[in-house]
């Protein structure tokens, strides 16, 4: 199979890529291995407002409806349930569809992979019952199922304070919310005092000293800084932030930074979202751990970029249109993402770790 | 850290850190190896790891490895258990007129005492009973097996440093100087001395070699492996090709490449490679593949071991050769023996460097 | 960080073994993999990464710009070798041990 650009990822970063570059009359492929688009937003039922200029506020589930509709109507191929094995030693991408491996030759690759979540240790962590805030989510908003009763949430970012609200609207009852730090790390202050408001205790300096359960979690040990207290719970939610997922830009070769403010390791890329191996792009989660309307920003960019190097779009307009989509993103990213992503292109040419197969 | 030495090993690979522990058993202190990461992130941990004879030519050889082989069980008594098993060896062939050649390999061999049996595709179907029956035979001798490579040098390290032995690891050689007759190893994490030397770099030695302006001619030769799932227990031999570990994962792959020091792998050779597993056996079709890795042989230009003193250099010593994991408790003793009492029990001179002139 | 811990739920590897390697002069991940089994079973060290290197930076104050990443390998996920193989029997790169045994004269070399 041949392709001009082919997308690996299908959430909203690769959504955008692919309305940016398809409606410019490229021939695009779209990779993902979920059997619909749109990746973590068919589950996310919370209003997103801070999104680019060209999009209303709107729920997650209804921002990901409106981006499929916008790819519609262009010639983009669909390669569902579908995932990528790896990669061949001309450059095709090796996809399968679980029956065969076929190699797929592109012009242009953009990674949009996304992110993936990191789990908090402490004795007995790998119970049933524990799991990440994602896997929680998923479960209550996309099948509607519920994962317990009575929870707490390790961790406070802004991600942990919306699933414990959304928690609460199924019913679940939220014990407490445990953070080591000495305060929520959560930037929106809002969802915090909302979730004050409802009398749900945040325990600050504190941490699950152990586990408990037979076959499953029923007790939690949290040591407080001066005591340990034991809770009655069947579901514990952790939220160990979030990390780039890497594993295709390692085998394509790409080199990796490292930022903390973008989630830890991330590959390098410059400000046309383009990384050290020229005809790889990188847009959403994997360019550094963002929010909805940045991660639209950079798919954008990805796409214009990408269109740019195929003549599609006149280097000019795709200038012009990329300072714009910057200065946007500078408006819409947490003070602290934005200046880490600036420091992160700064070092494209100083990468950490390159050459990974080189012994 | 201490700076003299009665001796360093530079590598600390399968091949390096059995010289080491063998050298630890003679003397108590004075040894350092060093390492330019740790042991096992090249070669040695990237293998399949069989304990291997049957098919090395000329016969001579194979008999050099028939030695090691035979030591290995005595090795774990010694150091621990490194998982070896000495399952035999299937080297399966799939067309009749392979036999001939697999019956010379085997006459070859009758005349220094390894025995090689060519098998019926009957015969090769009751031994392996998961084997394609559509296989036209193959050869089988019993001294072949495997070890688990990472618990091998792991154990030689622990088993080296309960003796005295030094490792420094993240230390990068940088620099050889003779000086005084002593040899001084700068590194990264400062300059060492010793009397006698050894080189046990393995894919690097042409390198090392060329800091003391010695040609080592050792070239790389990429393999690529694919790891199942954990299967139930189902092979009982080491197959030329593939084998199952204690824990019940097959690893599968006997590739061959010039990549120099890339070890990327490729979908091209993981497929090749695939094909070869399902025609060996089939009954692996539905196993999962987790993950795949390369490894860089050492390779030296002929070939053959290079092994010994390094003519006109006192006190230095190589060892750089392929089958690594196989070879490396003769090697182990050979070089012991070489420093210690300045002759081997077994006659390594057709190993020698000065061969390539 | 408590000894007893799960650092890899894959392969059951615990706080304590993890320690064991560093303290013995392991530095990354891969040193961690390679002696312990760490992140070598089915999800292929995609959640223990970046505990292992948290265990790391605490024992060795290494900076996590200097903890290199685990060495990612294909398959991406795990896939059946059938969906691998393409049945085909004719080889280049993979040789069978016979392949390798020379022949001179009609006698083996």
């Amino acid at each position: 199979m041949k392709t001009d650009v082919l997308i690996i990822g299908g959430g909203p970063a690769g959504l955008s890529a692919a309305i940016e570059t398809a409606s410019r009359g490229l021939d695009v492929t779209i990779v993902d291995e979920a059997s619909q688009l749109g990746g973590q937003l068919n589950q996310q039922t919370q209003v997103m407002r801070q999104l680019p200029s060209v999009y209303e506020p709107m729920r997650g589930f209804e921002l990901a409806n409106k981006l499929i509709e916008l790819i519609k109507d262009c010639n983009v191929r669909q390669l569902l349930n579908h995932r990528v094995v790896g990669f061949y030693a001309d450059g095709s991408v090796g996809i399968t569809d679980e029956e065969n491996v076929f190699p797929v030759k592109a012009k242009k690759i953009i990674v949009a992979s996304g992110a993936a979540e990191k789990a908090v240790a402490f004795p007995k962590w790998t119970m049933p019952g524990i799991m990440t805030i994602g896997a929680a989510q998923t479960l209550i908003n996309r099948d509607f199922v519920m994962p317990g009763r009575e929870a707490v949430i390790v961790g406070s970012s802004d991600f942990a304070m919306e699933t414990a609200i959304q928690l609460m609207d199924v019913g679940i009852r939220v014990k407490a919310i445990i953070e080591k730090q000495s305060g929520a790390l959560a930037k929106e202050q809002e969802k915090v005092s909302e979730l004050s408001r409802s009398g749900i205790p945040f325990y600050f300096n504190s941490f699950i000293k152990e586990a408990r359960g037979n076959g499953q979690v029923e007790q939690i040990d949290v040591a407080l800084p001066d005591e340990v207290i034991t809770l009655n719970v069947d579901l514990v939610c952790m939220d160990g932030g979030r990390a780039p997922i890497l594993d295709v830009f390692y085998q394509l070769g790409c080199s990796f930074g490292f930022q903390e403010e973008l989630g830890g390791w991330v590959p390098q890329y410059n400000n046309r979202f383009q990384t050290d191996r020229e005809d790889v792009f990188i847009a959403g989660n994997a360019a550094g751990i963002t929010t909805q309307g940045p991660l639209l920003l950079t798919g954008m960019i990805a796409g214009i970029s990408a269109s740019e190097e195929l003549q599609a779009i006149s280097p000019a307009e795709a200038n012009e249109m990329r300072e714009a989509l910057w200065k946007e993103l500078g408006l819409l990213e947490y003070r602290e993402v934005y200046s880490g992503r600036v420091k992160h292109l700064e070092n494209f040419a100083s990468p950490v770790l390159k050459d990974q197969f080189i012994s | 850290m201490e700076t003299n030495y009665e001796t360093i090993v530079i590598g600390g690979g399968v091949v390096g850190s059995g010289i080491a522990y063998h050298l630890s058993e003679r003397y108590k202190e004075g040894v350092l190896v060093l390492d330019k990461k740790y042991p096992m992130s090249g070669t040695s941990g990237s293998t399949q790891a069989w304990v291997w004879v049957h098919n090395k030519t000329p016969s001579w050889y194979a008999e050099f490895n028939m030695y090691s082989a035979e030591l290995y069980p005595y090795l774990s008594k010694k150091i621990g258990d490194v998982e070896y098993k000495r399952t035999g060896g299937l080297s399966p062939f799939f067309n009749e007129s392979d036999r001939e050649k697999a019956q010379k390999l085997a006459e070859s061999y009758r005349k220094i005492g390894i025995k090689i049996k060519v098998l019926s595709r009957e015969e090769v179907l009751e031994k392996e009973p998961y084997m394609n029956p559509e296989v036209a035979g193959a050869t089988y001798s019993s001294i072949d097996g495997n070890v688990n490579p990472f618990r091998l040098i792991d154990m030689y390290m622990r088993a080296a440093k309960r003796n005295g032995v030094r490792y420094s690891t993240y230390n990068k050689v940088t620099e050889i100087k003779k000086q005084d007759g002593k040899y001084s190893v700068v590194s990264d994490k400062g300059a060492f001395e010793c009397k006698n030397l050894i080189l046990a770099g393995g894919t690097w030695s042409r390198e090392i070699g060329d800091m003391l302006g010695v040609k080592i001619p050792v070239n790389q030769l990429r393999g690529q492996i694919l790891v199942s799932e954990p299967l139930k227990p189902f092979l009982n031999f080491t197959i030329s090709g593939l084998r199952q570990a204690n824990n019940g994962e097959v690893l599968m792959g006997y590739s061959m490449e010039e990549a120099g020091f890339n070890r990327a792998t490729t979908l091209d050779v993981i497929q090749e490679t695939a094909n070869m597993a399902v025609q060996y056996v089939p009954g692996l079709r539905k196993a999962k593949i987790v993950r795949a890795f390369s490894g860089i042989r050492a390779m030296p230009e002929d070939g053959f071991p290079i092994l010994g003193k390094v003519p006109g250099h006192e006190n230095l010593y190589v060892a750089a050769t392929h089958s690594g994991v196989t070879l490396s408790p003769l090697i182990g003793t050979l070089i012991t023996e070489l420093i210690m009492d300045g002759e081997t029990s077994i006659p390594i001179d057709r190993y020698s460097l000065s061969r390539f002139g | 960080m408590d000894k007893t811990t799960i650092i890899c739920r894959c392969e059951e590897i615990s706080c304590e073994e993890v320690e064991e390697v560093i303290s013995n002069g392991g530095r990354t991940f891969d040193d961690v993999k390679r002696i312990t089994r760490c992140g070598m079973g089915p999800c292929q060290a995609k959640i223990c990464t970046s505990m292992v290197a948290e265990i790391i930076h605490q024992q060795t104050g290494l900076s996590p710009s200097e903890i290199p990443l685990p060495r990612m390998r294909m398959p991406l996920s795990p896939i059946k070798l059938e969906t691998l193989a393409t049945n085909s029997t004719s080889f280049s790169t993979v040789k069978s041990v016979l392949d390798e045994v020379e022949l001179e004269e009609g006698k083996v070399r």
